[in-house]
């Protein structure tokens, strides 16, 4: 059978095949452009979830990355501070060596007195290192100034209100610290009102966790035993929710920081402690074994003293402390070399995502180019037809 | 016997005849390009009785070529294409407000926030990183905002095209009804209804863009036309009009209903055309697609909060909440108490002043909040992109298919009813000698009857 073609097919085939070819050469254009294959959602859903969670990946080991690094220069800073004071520490035992002996006098333990007070300062200056606005020794209270020349123990004074808090009336902490560490106490109102409504919660480290809430009334005297014989005693005045007041209680000696550590994320569920306290460095509170300042201070005390059996007393502390101090140094390194490894791993896994990530979103360029000649001949042709198609017609041959 | 006076009156009839099979291979000619035109073709047949040795000739009608069954394909496959086509100008749309493909958008922003919160806790008493969270965290809900805003807009927009395709299909109804009866007094009236007809079909064509319906030719040669469900559209001359009633239990969208009974919708008869495009675009897909956004930063803002809450802000206070706490994406901000004053940021988890808390919020990123337990928020962002993504995908697959089988009927279509010029031209000239050949037997009748009048002469 004879299918009959009518114009009007004719024109609708030539047009609807133009489209078609203009539409891919559009596409193929697109790509060309981009060098991508995929650039919109639908041309490959798959793919394009997949390159979402590479350029994740890619966007969280940019930041664990910036991590590492802040990390290293804080463990670096850690480290050299810490060389110095074991140098120094080192100095002081060549001293207290040579002045503990029978040959010293008092003339020269008189002299090696004067001479240890700078160091202690050095120490000691060295012990309030700052890198940036935050001191590197104070635990997690990097605002805190971590060490001080005289030793002391927090025998009250008023507590520290929060800035939002709707109480105005003072809080006075009196007492003696009998606390072995320092202890931020946090006390916090959990329900409102007046002294003898208000109901309270104490913590002991910081507003971490929490101790049982007090019933209505327990407040009404206005006094708070805080423990380790600190108490808390507010003035007559009108409690709101969530005011909060701190107490930073220390422990008799140098350190007024706390004992924990920074972190960072440094990859998922994997957090770096980059910091040391000052407690476990320089003190024998905490992690910590020997009271370095409470040695040299001793050492100072017997020089000054011209008391051999004193300086003596001191040497078995001294070698302790510079033992001490290295340790850390150790730890230092170590915890730099753990740095140094995760890094280089991203690095070598940033290289492998880019690669796979591009495997699938990138256009293999020659066959996009080898399409793209192909779809301009058909793109030809079709003009070509178009042109011919209304030049044939029966009218041309009847007269 | 025959006689001269009845062959001038073959030579007449084959006169007539052709003129007029001219006449109709012109209107053929004139109407090439005329869409829905139907192709005519005269009837000839042959006069004259069994005892007379001369046939006449008459043109007793022109034949309209056209295939009915052919015709309902056609009807059909107009209900599919217009589904499809309205359904891939609104996920075209949509695929805008979700393409990523070059960053940007949602996903980078969601990145910057978390790591912005990863900075803070490297220096959580750092003014400058607080001031970066904040313009990281007011342009995360700003993204949140916008993509929610631009899918409602599309659902308005959907909203809107219910309502006109609704009063434009009316018009259709109402154009089938009204040629149903002219049609009915055409054929009654023994005349050619082929260009109402023809007109007819087209409105039937157009009808079906818009919603899928059944039609029934009746003895009269009306139509009657039928919602999927067997409801009547168009019964003769009569109509059954559809309207748009506001639904207050459906963001006060538009439900389509019969206009004599308003309280009904009639949402679900529709499941072809481009009404029925609309309808599903606005309440199911877009719809769907905004719930998801919704999940997405509610959990989001939730889990920000319960954590931010937890912690302790520069001042000593307990941390409030970091997001205004609100379930949808377009209402998503941070809270002002945290624009005003950067140092209520809670980094902490303690008073003084660690970075903990900030790091246990970025750690968020990696939690499993969404699909229960399942996926994280980015994964969860991901999975809508590619359902967006294979949505696009499979409708424009689907309107590449329908649209070959469309091309097909069509091409059917034209085989059966087109205008062939090439066939009109051929008639034309086949005609034309018929007229001059009837002519010359009239001069040959005039030349004889000459002949016998100049015997009376002499």
């Amino acid at each position: 059978m004879v299918t009959r073609v009518t114009e009007n097919m004719k024109y609708f085939l030539l047009t609807n095949n133009l489209s078609s070819v203009q539409d891919r050469c559009g596409e193929l254009m697109l790509q060309l452009s981009t060098l991508k294959r995929i650039n919109k959602p639908s041309d490959d859903p798959a793919g394009m979830t997949t390159v979402m969670n590479y350029r994740d990946m890619l966007a969280s080991m940019e930041q664990y990355g910036r991590n590492i690094d802040g990390s290293a220069s804080w463990l670096n800073i850690t480290e050299s501070t810490l060389s110095s004071v074991n140098d120094i520490l080192v100095k002081i035992q060549e001293m207290a060596l040579s002045q503990a002996s029978a040959t010293a006098t008092a003339a020269t333990r008189e002299q090696a007195a004067a001479a240890l007070q700078p160091l202690i300062d050095q120490i000691l200056s060295l012990a309030n290192t700052k890198l940036g606005d935050s001191y590197i020794f104070s635990g997690t209270k990097t605002g805190t100034k971590p060490f001080e020349a005289e030793a002391a123990v927090y025998a009250g004074g008023p507590a520290n209100a929060a800035k939002g808090n709707t109480y105005k009336g003072t809080a006075s902490v009196s007492g003696t610290y009998t606390g072995g560490t320092n202890i931020t106490y946090v006390l916090k109102i959990v329900t409102g009102g007046d002294l003898d409504k208000a109901t309270y919660q104490v913590s002991t480290d910081g507003g971490k966790t929490w101790g049982v809430e007090s019933k209505v009334g327990d407040l009404g005297a206005g006094t708070v035993d805080l423990g380790n014989g600190l108490s808390i005693t507010f003035q007559a005045g009108t409690f709101g929710e969530g005011d909060t007041f701190t107490v930073d209680a220390f422990a008799l000696g140098y350190y007024r920081g706390n004992g924990e550590e920074m972190t960072l994320n440094i990859g998922k569920d994997h957090t770096m402690h980059y910091s040391f306290s000052g407690e476990a460095v320089f003190t024998d509170k905490g992690a910590g074994t020997v009271d370095v300042f409470g040695t040299l201070n001793d050492l100072k005390a017997a020089l000054a003293g011209n008391d051999a059996e004193g300086i003596r007393a001191t040497l078995d502390g001294l070698k302790e402390a510079q033992q001490q101090v290295t340790r850390y140094q150790a730890i230092c390194g170590t915890r730099t070399n753990d740095l140094e490894v995760t890094k280089s791993n991203y690095e070598a896994l940033k290289e492998n995502i880019t690669g796979l990530m591009s495997n699938v979103e990138d256009a293999d360029v020659t066959k996009l180019i080898t399409d793209f000649q192909m779809k301009q001949i058909a793109l030809q042709a079709s003009y070509y037809m178009a042109g011919e198609i209304g030049k044939i017609s029966i009218l041309n041959f009847i007269k | 016997m025959s006689n001269l006076g009845s062959v001038m009156n073959v030579a007449k009839g084959a006169l007539l005849s052709n003129a007029s099979a001219i006449n109709i291979t012109g209107s053929n000619i004139a109407n090439v390009n005329t869409p829905g035109y139907s192709r005519l073709r005269p009837i000839f047949s042959s006069v004259g009785g069994a005892a007379e040795l001369q046939f006449g000739v008459e043109v007793s009608g022109a034949e309209r070529l056209y295939d009915k069954y052919l015709e309902v394909q056609l009807v059909q496959q107009n209900q599919k294409i217009g589904y499809y086509e309205a359904r891939k100008g609104v996920l075209d749309r949509v695929e805008g407000i979700f393409n990523e493909s070059e960053g940007g958008g949602l996903n980078e922003s969601l990145t910057k926030f978390w790591n912005a919160w990863e900075d803070l806790s490297a220096n959580p008493t750092g003014t400058v990183q607080r001031d970066a969270l904040v313009s990281a965290a007011e342009s995360l809900a700003t993204v949140f905002r916008q993509k929610a805003e631009e899918l409602q807009e599309v659902q308005q927009d959907m909203n809107v095209s219910v309502s006109e395709t609704v009063s434009e299909l009316n018009s259709y109804l109402a154009s089938i009804a009204e040629l149903n009866e002219k049609i009915v007094q055409t054929v009654t009236g023994g005349g050619n209804a082929s260009d109402l007809l023809d007109k007819r079909q087209d409105n039937l064509q157009k009808l079906g863009a818009m919603i899928d319906f059944q039609y029934i030719e009746d003895a009269s040669g009306a139509v009657n036309v039928f919602t999927s469900n067997g409801k009547p559209l168009v019964e003769g001359g009569r109509t059954w009009k559809l309207e748009t009633a506001v639904n207050p239990d459906n963001h006060d969208y538009y439900n389509v209903v019969f206009q004599d009974e308003p309280d009904e919708a009639i949402n679900g008869c529709f499941s072809k055309g481009k009404l029925a495009a609309c309808l599903e675009a606005r309440d199911i897909t877009v719809g769907g697609y905004l719930d998801k956004l919704d999940s997405l930063a509610a959990n989001l803002v939730a889990a920000v909060n319960d954590q931010h809450r937890s912690g302790y802000d520069m001042y000593g206070n307990g941390g409030g909440n970091f997001f205004d706490p609100v379930t949808d994406a377009a209402q998503m901000r941070v809270s002002t108490a945290i624009t005003e004053d950067q140092g209520k940021i809670a980094a902490s988890t303690s008073v003084d002043r660690d970075g903990n808390n900030a790091s246990a919020i970025a750690a968020i990123k990696d939690s499993l909040l969404m699909g229960g337990g399942t996926a994280t928020l980015s994964d969860y962002y991901s999975a809508l992109m590619a359902r967006v993504g294979q949505d696009v995908k499979d409708t424009n697959s689907s309107l590449d298919h329908q649209t070959v089988i469309m091309n097909q009927l069509k091409s059917q279509r034209e085989t059966v009813s087109g205008v062939s010029l090439d066939e009109e031209m051929i008639n034309l000239m086949k005609y034309q000698l018929g007229y001059n050949a009837a002519g010359r037997l009239a001069a040959t009748v005039s030349a004889l009857m000459d002949t016998l009048m100049s015997m009376t002469e002499s």
